[in-house]
């Protein structure tokens, strides 16, 4: 089976920036993901959204990518939170306690201006 | 596809996955595929795609060290009761699993690696999980309780 292709870019909003991320986050996504992050922490924003709303896969070891994402974005003292995860990646969002960490929004509004997902 | 009859083990499938990165999809889509008939609820079909995907990925790596040649092999058999997969790496001695139960605090620390979610995610998603092995194997079985399965969807399973 082909190993999907993983993509990120990143978008400047008032609040924030987020990152677009598509395809599978494993451990093929590792520079793509670290990179994208750089390039999203270059103009110091507050607040880093990663939109998973494109990602159809996350494996332990992506789990383990967005960890440390977590631990830089700490390090940093930036909010660091998350949307468009489908129901089954946020429970392992709470499982893992990533949500303990980070706000789970459904959606970029949400994330923005709304409700966390629990 | 229906439920073998109660008491009786009936084999639904036996797949051969090639030891690559990646192929753990291939597993589980395949694992997915052939208990599709079974009428598991979506949110147990996901667990069980997470857990067969962890498992095969944990022997393709630790067990088989990505050799193409070595296959993980995969049993899906069923009674009226209880749905069993069974991953089966070349390994020898037991299975190798990060033993540290992952600590997110911790983690973000550096007191531990960001890494070793395998056996947790694996634990967290399915009933009972076993591993055997011998000189020459290492097996870990991943079970699933059908009885009332159903119910589950009104409420999330204890972990």
């Amino acid at each position: 089976m082909a190993v999907k292709h993983f993509e990120a870019e990143v978008r400047r909003e008032p609040k924030g920036a987020v990152l677009d991320l598509r395809g599978e986050i494993n451990g093929f996504a590792q520079g793509t993901l670290d990179a994208a992050y750089a390039e999203a922490e270059k103009e110091n924003p507050g607040a880093i959204l990663l939109n998973f709303e494109g990602v159809d896969y996350i494996n332990s070891t992506g789990i383990a990518l967005i960890v440390g994402l977590l631990a830089r974005a700490r390090a940093t003292k930036r909010d660091l939170s998350a949307y468009g995860l489908s129901e089954h990646y946020v429970e392992i969002f709470n499982i893992t306690r990533l949500s303990d960490f980070m706000g789970v929004f459904p959606d970029e509004e949400s994330a923005l201006y709304g409700t966390v997902v629990k | 596809m229906s439920a073998p009859t109660n008491g009786f083990r009936r084999t639904l499938a036996e797949l051969s996955v090639p030891s690559e990165p990646g192929n753990e999809r291939r597993a589980m889509e395949e694992v997915a595929g052939t208990v599709g008939g079974l009428g598991l609820p979506e949110r147990t079909m996901e667990r069980l795609k997470t857990a067969v995907a962890e498992a095969t990925m944990n022997a393709m790596e630790h067990g088989n060290h990505y050799r193409r040649e070595a296959p993980v092999l995969i049993e899906v058999t069923a009674t009226e009761a209880e749905l069993s997969v069974k991953i089966t790496d070349e390994g020898t001695g037991p299975a190798a699993f990060d033993p540290e139960t992952p600590d997110l605090e911790a983690k973000l620390e550096g007191a531990q690696t960001p890494r070793g979610w395998g056996l947790f995610l694996i634990k967290s998603m399915v009933d009972d999980m076993n591993v055997t092995g011998d000189e020459r194997h290492h097996t870990v079985e991943l079970i699933l309780h059908l009885d009332g399965r159903e119910e589950e969807n009104d409420g999330r399973k204890a972990l």
